[in-house]
């Protein structure tokens, strides 16, 4: 999917959060936005998911305004997902039933995906008991399943432990290698930008103030706050 | 303090002599209570939802007028309806004073601001989220009211339990708009009042248990109904 964002702005309580004149992602691009802690990030990243309004702009997907064509084929994963209050099978099954897929085929695709992600085992369990790294992978899980052609992902590989954080990674990977999906990834973690994502944009103080492919903004940054801000990232 | 002990003998007796008036009076009772909270819960689950999650204008003034509400004196929504369904007000036709659809009508107005404002506080807890998720995911508008109802069936089941429990018990309504008339709109709690005015305090106690017994099983039956998935 196609994103185009347009003269961004978003304002709470007369405090500017947000400001982008300008900002394209070319379909089947992976993007890494990295960027301090209160940077916009979260923010403008729910705008593209639809999930918050812009006080002033626009974003174009695919060349057209956000309608619930569109809505049904991007998602958006939590750092602190949202489980439904049953079984982790149901979990991931939800998105499946929501577009009258019959029974059969939410089975053998569910069963396919958490063989991949290996949470096989928790199928049966309760959302409510999962650990906060188990709970990730269902989201994950969850969002992948239904093919949505934009992936958003904020902080979703948070919490999650070495091990752990490979098999999410490949599960994300293969995705993008087999399904030409556009992928929006905020993350903390710039090694993890560097392994996944074909470009990165460095927020700060709600503007990019920097973008280009991963090599070029981790290694070659031309403004001095991203600089600051990669070196602090390697110490 | 005799007369709770003897309450409670006579509430044993009372249920195992099969007495068909008290039986009567124990079923119109629940026919009554339960039917005004059904219609309550449909209109109220929805409204109380929607308020929860979305913004409007005025939305802080209606929630205190709704909270105001849910404290309202079933005798005052007695008088009112009585006012207006008495053979010379206004729904005066309708031939509904004395009946139990008018204790039905007095009691749902008593009960859907108590479960409405117990739902919208269940929704502004976690409504936000769960609204987000049905999105992330692709939910249509039905599709994500349905899934809100569902995950927040907890706080909308313990809201419906308050709901029933304020109109089982409430004696004021009921007593204006039915009339306490015997075989036709007497229900429990009128019952209660007009044994103890004529003395028969025993004889109060007793429906009181037995109000009490019912209480329990419909909250348990509830109960477990919330518990399952
Ligand atoms: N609802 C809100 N009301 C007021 N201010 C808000 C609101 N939401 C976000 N903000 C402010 O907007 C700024 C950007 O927040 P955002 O969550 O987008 O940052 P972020 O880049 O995701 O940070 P982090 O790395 O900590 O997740 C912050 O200063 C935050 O306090
Ligand atoms: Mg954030």
């Amino acid at each position: 999917m196609d994103i185009q964002i347009k003269n961004l702005t978003k304002t709470y309580n007369n405090r500017k959060i947000l400001a982008i004149d300008g900002f394209h992602i070319p379909s089947k691009s992976f993007l890494g936005i990295i960027g301090p802690n209160g940077a916009g990030k979260s923010t403008l990243v729910k705008i593209i998911a639809g999930l918050d309004t812009p006080s002033t702009g626009c974003i174009l997907y695919n060349h057209e305004g956000l309608n619930q064509r569109i809505n049904r084929n991007m998602t958006m994963v939590f750092q602190k997902p949202y489980l439904l209050r049953t079984t982790v099978y149901n979990n991931i099954a939800y998105p499946l039933k929501l577009r009258n897929i019959n029974k059969e085929e939410i089975h053998t695709r569910v069963q396919k995906i958490i063989g991949e992600m290996g949470i096989a085992g928790l199928q049966h369990q309760k959302a409510w008991t999962l650990s906060g790294g188990e709970g990730q992978k269902v989201a994950l899980a969850r969002a992948l399943i239904f093919n949505p052609s934009l992936l958003i992902l904020d902080e979703a590989t948070a919490n999650i432990d070495p091990s752990s954080i490979y098999a999410m990674e490949d599960a994300i990977k293969c995705y993008y290698e087999n399904n030409h999906a556009t992928i929006i990834m905020v993350t903390h973690n710039i090694k993890q930008a560097k392994r996944l994502c074909n470009t990165v944009a460095f927020m700060n103080g709600g503007v990019i103030e920097e973008s280009g492919t991963s090599d070029e903004v981790i290694y070659n940054p031309t403004k001095e706050a991203t600089k600051t801000f990669i070196k602090e990232a390697f110490l | 303090m005799r007369e709770i002990y003897e309450g409670i003998i006579k509430s044993i007796e009372l249920l195992l002599s099969l007495d068909g008036e008290i039986y009567r009076i124990i079923l119109l009772s629940l026919y009554v209570s339960l039917t005004s909270t059904l219609i309550s819960a449909l209109i109220a689950i929805p409204v109380g939802i929607v308020m929860g999650i979305k913004k409007f204008p005025f939305k802080q003034g209606m929630i205190r007028v709704l909270y105001t509400f849910m404290g309202l004196p079933p005798v005052i929504v007695g008088l009112v309806v009585y006012l207006f369904i008495r053979r010379s007000g206004p729904l005066g036709n309708l031939e509904l004073i004395f009946t139990s659809a008018a204790m039905i009508i007095a009691q749902t107005l008593l009960v859907t601001p108590i479960i409405t404002g117990l739902v919208y506080n269940g929704t502004k807890e976690g409504g936000e989220k769960i609204k987000n998720l049905a999105k992330t995911l692709g939910a249509n508008k039905t599709q994500t009211m349905i899934l809100l109802i569902k995950e927040l069936r907890i706080s909308i089941f313990a809201a419906m339990v308050s709901g029933y429990g304020r109109a089982v018990s409430e004696v004021g309504a009921v007593m204006i708009v039915g009339g306490n008339i015997r075989h036709h709109t007497r229900v429990m709690t009128t019952t209660i009042a007009m044994n103890h005015s004529m003395g028969q305090t025993d004889m109060a106690i007793a429906i009181g248990i037995v109000l009490l017994i019912l209480s329990f099983i419909v909250n348990s039956l509830l109960y477990r109904f919330q518990q399952g998935e």
